[in-house]
């Protein structure tokens, strides 16, 4: 055996990543020289682009008519210009750029060029289409035009050089990895942050444009996948930075024009993640989740001292709200919950879809006429008044450290920590005896029975504590919107939160994580919104969405690893025969 | 509360619970051939509903037709789109996700009924008034019997109510010759109680499916067109609280077993019919009445789960996995 180790060893030399980046120059049409050559001059050429006028008049919304410095979607052009710059830096193998990709640095290039290209392009087209005519051009849009075919035509050129992920260097010190997590988040919230202040369709498509295809060049060269590793390592670093940067977006807004936006995003997410503890974690389907944010919300609504409310005179301080509200929200996810979770998981799923249904009808009847008098029929709870903690009026235009904070920024604040609690709930538990129980029982009841888990005791812990997290964001979610009316909590209606959605938002995310929810609720908030031209087709959109969702990619945007494994258990046996397979036949060369 | 009126309730109850009962079917076979709670089979209804619809206001001598007469092609239309809408959801929705994890197939038959429903909605096309009108956002007019109801006793029986009981029990006699009697039948039988082994004995089980599937669909036609004469009116929403109550009753007559979808069909209608009857009728009561009729259904369900999950007819399931 001791003597094969040399020979072992240089059958396995080819696929050592330094070996592999000589092998594009055999196939390439052009010389990688030139091509990089093409792509250093494009970006460079994009950058100088974005500081000339791109139109001469301001009749196109965001004002490209400046010269001198970039305005509206320039910004998009001139940072992807830049970013293309830095990969470049990774094609010439500069050190400490290389760590950006580590599966190779073409697709990363491929990814960002196409990123400026096709969202400059998008613009430039707009302008033509929205205006009448290319004589709305002036030179510097057909200098950005040019500039941003360049990188295209070079990263094409260059053959493609993907490879299995080359070693991760030896470890980072410390605080470099805290560094790069902290700017990873910080690049993330400013992103994030963009998307939620467009202003117009076309900068938003621009953007989602730029975003899309950057992210698929960032994930192909495998920096994505290094980041996530990195995240995972650095567990309690990355929640704080990520805290932080959360914290700056509100002190970035200028006004309190976007903050509603983001606090409907907040809510929605912490509630998909509280669904996520039902679906992802325990796989139990529940479709009428939307009703335990009713039911927390009314809750808090009746007892917050609303003018409108039949305990008008009942006005409970905050705290006890939040007891209520998630008191009522676990009794009525156990009388759900308790003779459906004996039986098999379908019938869970129609009763509580029959359940979210009841709840609208019942608080829809309870009025005083067709029912007794609680909730006020369809007008609802309204004139819910705003919160007051330890003497901060949520309602009331504060400032802090410098920033002015109106109604939402406040509530934002509030809402941010409701989902750093709930976050907190949800990493604890996943990671707990509690959490492994749930995910046996969702790969299989009967095995985990046999391991001694109480399948049922633990589906309802999973049902009770999925509802009381969304009862409790539902009484803060009674006084951000100062009103609680039947129809908000509906089945699928035309925007979040609806149980529909909220499943799609924990579906599209990724099953069983943290950040996939936040990313689902925040894509499937922010894209809808921003285009007015889907207003009636959303739901239509939205079901397709779903169909083709779960046809090619059931495990979500953000996989959970073991999820994927489930999903594509086919794929992954095949594949690991194939690795066996070539295993084998590497080692009859060896012997031979 | 006199015998007549309560007489009233359950003659009422008993068209109601067949409609249910037609709708139910379409559930009940698909869940026992590859148990799949097909959420879209509430779509697949109104689908009937409209395509029947479609008949009768685009090809104008059916509408000159006496109803009865103008029935049976408004049916062929109505079981075409429903049909057709089934097929191809089990197609290219459900069959590519066979093998998948129970949540996969069951979010797709969401997206499904969600797509539609919006289809509908959207581009529904009726001619009114020379122009084409594109989408429904409003229940549409469905034509309806002219005639004054039968009276039998004290108790009324409407037109569209009786017809519906009959158009019920006739297909049900016709499911029961073709599950017990033809080849396709017991193949579906024999798929329903172990797809292996079906597989191993020669049966198509990709057929069978498709055959549960088309069977459903033009049971839920039917029950489509029976609603719209009863109530007049067809909504592009109507399948959301119908495939709700019709599932309801598959669970309550024991899912997996088809005669015990007829049965809990029935048992459903006439209790939600005289429970809310009865309840209506004494003042103190009153306004527990109409308006929670769903309410009580539900409670129906949330009862027979706790006290006899394998539903009155059926089989015990809830363990099969």
């Amino acid at each position: 055996m001791a003597d094969k180790v040399p020979e072992w060893g240089s059958a396995s030399q080819p696929r050592q990543p330094d070996t592999l980046s000589a092998q594009p120059q055999r196939n390439a049409a052009v010389s990688p020289a030139l091509a990089k050559a093409l792509i250093g001059l494009g970006a460079l050429a994009t950058i100088a682009s974005t500081f000339l006028a791109w139109t001469w008049t301001t009749s196109f919304p965001g004002d490209l008519s400046v010269t001198g410095y970039p305005g509206g979607n320039q910004v998009i052009t001139l940072v992807v210009g830049v970013l293309l710059l830095v990969a470049l830096g990774t094609a010439y193998g500069l050190p400490g750029l290389r760590w950006l990709a580590p599966r190779g640095h073409v697709r990363l290039l491929r990814g960002l060029a196409l990123a400026g290209a096709v969202s400059t392009w998008y613009i430039l087209l707009a302008v033509a289409i929205e205006l009448n005519g290319i004589a709305n051009w002036v030179t510097g849009s057909w200098v950005a035009l040019t500039a941003t075919a360049l990188p295209v035509a070079g990263a094409f050129l260059l053959a493609d050089d993907r490879h299995e992920a080359a070693r991760p260097p030896a470890a980072l010190p410390r605080w470099a990895q805290t560094v790069i997590i902290l700017a990873a988040i910080i690049s993330a919230m400013f992103i994030a942050d963009y998307g939620i202040t467009t202003s117009f369709t076309e900068e938003f498509i621009g953007f989602a444009l730029a975003v899309g295809l950057a992210a698929w060049g960032l994930n192909s060269s495998g920096v994505l996948a290094r980041l996530t590793e990195l995240n995972a390592r650095n567990r309690v670093a990355t929640s704080a930075a990520a805290f932080a940067a959360a914290l700056l977006f509100v002190f970035l807004q200028t006004s309190d024009q976007y903050n509603t936006i983001a606090d409907d995003i907040l809510i929605f997410a912490t509630v998909a993640l509280g669904l996520n503890i039902v679906v992802g974690l325990a796989g139990l389907l529940d479709l009428g989740y939307v009703a335990f944010l009713g039911v927390g919300a009314y809750s808090a609504a009746l007892v917050s001292g609303a003018a409108s409310s039949r305990f008008a005179h009942t006005a409970l301080p905050f705290w006890a709200q939040i007891l209520i509200g998630v008191g009522v929200s676990i009794i009525a996810g156990v009388i759900i919950g308790a003779p459906t979770l004996r039986l098999r998981g379908d019938y869970l799923a129609i009763v509580t879809l029959g359940f979210g249904e009841i709840f609208r009808i019942v608080v829809n009847n309870l009025n005083g006429v067709s029912g007794p008098s609680l909730t006020n029929g369809p007008e609802g709870v309204y004139g819910v008044p705003d919160l007051s903690l330890f003497g901060y009026d949520f309602g009331k235009p504060h400032v802090l450290f410098g920033v002015t904070f109106g109604k939402f920024g406040n509530y934002y604040l509030l809402l941010l920590v409701a989902m750093a609690i709930v976050v907190f709930i949800y990493a604890r538990v996943n990671e707990s005896r509690l959490g492994r129980a749930w995910v046996a029982i969702r790969e299989d009841e009967t095995a985990a029975e046999a391991m001694g888990i109480h399948g049922y005791r633990f589906k309802l812990l999973a049902f009770a504590l999925g509802a009381s997290l969304a009862g409790f964001a539902g009484t803060i979610n009674a006084h951000l919107l100062n009103t609680v009316t039947p129809d908000q909590y509906m089945f699928s209606a035309s925007s979040p939160p609806n149980s529909a959605f909220l499943l799609a938002a924990v579906v599209l995310g990724g099953m069983g994580t943290i950040s996939g929810p936040l990313l689902g609720a925040s894509l499937l908030y922010l894209v809808p919104a921003k285009f007015e031209f889907f207003q009636n087709k959303q739901l239509l959109l939205f079901g397709l969405a779903l169909i083709l969702m779960m046809r090619f990619r059931p495990e979500g945007l953000v996989p959970n690893k073991r999820r994927q494994l489930e999903f594509h258990e086919e794929e992954v046996a095949e594949a690991e025969a194939h690795a066996v397979a070539e295993a084998d036949a590497s080692e009859a060369e060896a012997v031979a | 509360m006199t015998t007549t009126v309560f007489l009233q309730l359950v003659t009422n109850g008993i068209a109601q619970g067949a409609m249910y009962g037609l709708i139910a079917v379409g559930y009940t076979m698909v869940y026992g051939i590859i148990q799949l709670i097909n959420f879209a089979h509430g779509e697949f209804f109104m689908f009937g509903g409209f395509g029947a619809l479609a008949v009768y206001l685009w090809i104008p001598p059916v509408q000159h037709l006496p109803l009865l007469a103008a029935l049976p092609i408004m049916l062929v239309g109505g079981m075409i789109a429903s049909v057709v809408i089934a097929v191809l959801a089990e197609r290219f929705a459900y069959r590519p996700l066979r093998n998948a994890p129970r949540l996969a197939p069951l979010i797709t038959a969401i997206g499904v009924s969600i797509l539609l429903q919006q289809l509908v909605f959207l581009w529904y096309p009726q001619p009114g008034g020379g122009k084409v009108q594109v989408g429904v956002n409003a229940p549409v007019q469905f034509p309806t019997f002219a005639g004054k109801p039968f009276h039998l006793g004290g108790v009324l029986i409407q037109r569209a109510n009786l017809l519906t009981v009959i158009v019920a029990f006739l297909c049900m006699a016709y499911l029961a010759y073709f599950v017990a009697k033809t080849r396709t039948g017991r193949a579906m039988q024999a798929t329903a109680q172990d797809p292996d082994t079906a597989r191993l004995m020669g049966i198509n089980t990709d057929k069978v499916i498709v055959v549960a599937f088309v069977l459903g669909a033009a049971f839920a036609a039917v029950a489509s067109i029976t609603y719209g004469l009863r109530f007049g009116q067809v909504s592009y929403d109507m399948g959301f609280s119908a495939g709700l109550k019709a599932f309801t009753a598959a669970v309550l007559g024991g899912i997996g077993n088809i005669y015990g979808a007829m049965v809990g069909g029935l048992v459903l209608g006439i209790a939600e019919q005289v429970t809310t009857g009865v309840l209506a009728n004494y003042h103190a009561t009153q306004q527990w009445g109409t308006a929670w009729q769903d309410v009580w259904a539900f409670l129906l369900l949330i009862i027979v789960l706790l006290v006899r999950p394998q539903g009155l007819l059926g089989e015990r399931v809830a363990d099969r996995a």
